[in-house]
């Protein structure tokens, strides 16, 4: 069973439709990257699946069960929503306090997750005076306190700096090598790519793709080849399953997918055909997702 | 019990809650010394009549009882606190009894800060202080009505969520607006919250003017329960999107 699931999630705010009828599911012992340009329904989603809002059409479910009905939720689901929900006057250590308190979470526990964040010398200060890298910090420190088997993370790489986003990187592998269950979610594709073994890609409510990294980009990147004997190369690419095409750039040169170039290079050699020029052609990572997410439709 | 342990941790781990309280405590001890202190003995009367000084101290509980609500909706805390428990109306219960619990200790503070001081200023003076029972029963009267005046601000924030506009619309109805129900044929008016509230603060079987102090105890309970009752239902309902 899936840790998260949405099925056939839809929320409306009056004509505005945020989400539109998603589904997709979450599993454990991998980070699971959520994409989307800004307002593509990431937060709302995640706050679907959190709780926090009804969904108009649809259900959120984790482990199985719409959340609301979760037995120990803290120690179900770790959360950071916004790195700016605090109470501007309350110290970061009292943030802790007062949901340990509710969730009936020892006292040792909330040193150690500052401990965790690096923010123990600070967390007796006022979090008015944090910069918003300590925001999203402490967040994640509220969402690790109750060693939970799930977090929901929303874009809690703002606001750090290289070193803190390595930090993050390492937690969340960290976190899902112990075999929990990661959804961060980011508009920056490059942000995650490092981090995450699925992406999910939502547009405008609705689910653009979810596939592995290489699934992703693997898919878009070909080779092109100009050699001595095209028509004898295009043949015994089709026959060990490689798509080819020819270009259309009038030089003969053939466009082929679905094989890497040393193997092809292996292969021209066995057959003694000359290769004239090899190219790799990448689509990169953000071609690829603004390709998915971009305004024109991928008709 | 978690979750009454996490609304006081709240309630204790910002200094607005302390401020308002001494700035309440401390304007009551003034009023009261300078009133009983300086005012002659006819014009005091009895010296259960003055109240002295709970003015501040209720505007203050009202305003802490709106605040540990609207804060959480202004900071966005609402979200991680109903994440911690997401049936939600068990938080709402807890608030109530914090609320409840700080307008008692406030009163408890009250009655400390005004017998030790207005009291004893009085007989020292030369007043002929009122009976053990009537002073008694008029402290009882202020502390539930602290009580009650905390959990009233809650619901009426629960209710609204914005904070500037709870607290402006809460100040209004119980200093500007409290006369008017006095307008009312009958005795309409005496069923509202402000004159509920002189009727608790007055002496048992003072009802020539209004309710008797328990009755008028009850009216104000319902206000603040019902308030809390329906802002908690609506809390349950509404979305948590920012």
């Amino acid at each position: 069973m899936a840790e998260l699931e949405v099925k056939n999630l839809s929320k409306r705010y009056g004509k505005t439709v945020a989400v539109d009828d998603l589904s997709f599911a979450v599993e454990p012992g991998r980070v699971t990257g959520f994409l989307g340009p800004n307002g593509a329904g990431k937060t709302t989603t995640m706050r679907a699946l959190l709780g926090l809002l009804a969904p108009s059409a649809g259900e959120a479910l984790v482990e199985g069960r719409p959340p609301h009905e979760m037995a120990e939720p803290l120690r179900t689901v770790g959360a950071a929503l916004e790195a700016t929900a605090f109470h501007p006057g309350r110290s970061g250590r009292n943030h802790l306090r007062v949901l340990a308190a509710a969730a009936g979470i020892p006292a040792a526990r909330i040193e150690q997750v500052l401990e965790m964040v690096e923010l123990t010398g600070a967390a007796g200060r006022r979090v008015k005076g944090y910069s918003l890298g300590m925001r999203q910090r402490l967040a994640l420190a509220a969402a690790l306190l109750g060693e939970p088997r799930i977090l929901i993370l929303d874009e809690p790489a703002n606001g750090l700096d290289p070193q803190g986003m390595r930090w993050l990187r390492d937690l969340l592998r960290e976190q899902a090598a112990e075999g929990r269950t990661v959804l961060v979610s980011s508009h920056l594709l490059s942000e995650v790519a490092q981090t995450a073994d699925e992406l999910i890609v939502i547009r405008d409510g609705k689910l653009v793709a979810q596939a592995t990294l290489d699934e992703l980009t693997g898919k878009a990147s070909r080779l092109r080849v100009r050699c001595a004997a095209p028509a004898r190369l295009a043949e015994a690419l089709a026959a060990r399953g490689a798509s080819v095409e020819t270009d259309g750039g009038g030089d003969g040169a053939l466009l082929a997918g679905g094989i890497d170039g040393e193997a092809l290079g292996e292969l021209a050699l066995e057959l003694g055909i000359a290769i004239h020029e090899l190219t790799v052609l990448r689509s990169s990572l953000e071609e690829r997702f603004l390709e998915l997410t971009g305004e024109e439709e991928a008709s | 019990m978690r979750l009454l342990r996490s609304e006081a941790i709240k309630l204790r781990s910002v200094r607005t809650t302390w401020t308002m309280l001494g700035i309440g405590l401390l304007g009551e001890a003034l009023f009261a010394g300078l009133y009983v202190g300086l005012a002659s003995l006819g014009e005091i009367g009895s010296v259960l009549d003055v109240q002295t000084g709970t003015g501040l101290l209720m505007v203050m509980l009202l305003v802490l009882g709106v605040l540990s609500i609207t804060t959480e909706f202004r900071h966005g805390t609402a979200s991680t606190t109903f994440l911690a428990t997401p049936r939600r109306h068990p938080v709402l219960v807890a608030k109530l009894v914090a609320a409840l619990g700080i307008g008692l200790l406030t009163g408890l503070a009250f009655v400390a800060v005004n017998g030790g001081l207005a009291l004893t200023l009085f007989s020292s003076r030369g007043g002929e202080l009122p009976t053990t029972g009537d002073i008694a029963s008029v402290y009882a009267g202020v502390v539930v009505s602290f009580s009650l005046l905390a959990a009233f601000g809650l619901g009426v924030g629960a209710i609204v969520r914005n904070q500037v506009g709870t607290i402006i619309a809460a100040l209004a109805f119980f200093f500007i607006l409290s006369p008017l129900p006095e307008l009312l044929p009958g005795t309409i008016g005496d069923y509202f919250p402000a004159q509920a509230i002189g009727s608790l603060h007055s002496l048992p079987e003072a009802t020539e003017d209004g309710l008797g102090q328990v009755a008028g105890g009850l009216v104000l309970a319902a206000w603040s329960l019902g308030l809390w009752a329906v802002g908690t239902a609506l809390v349950m309902r509404r979305d948590l999107s920012e």
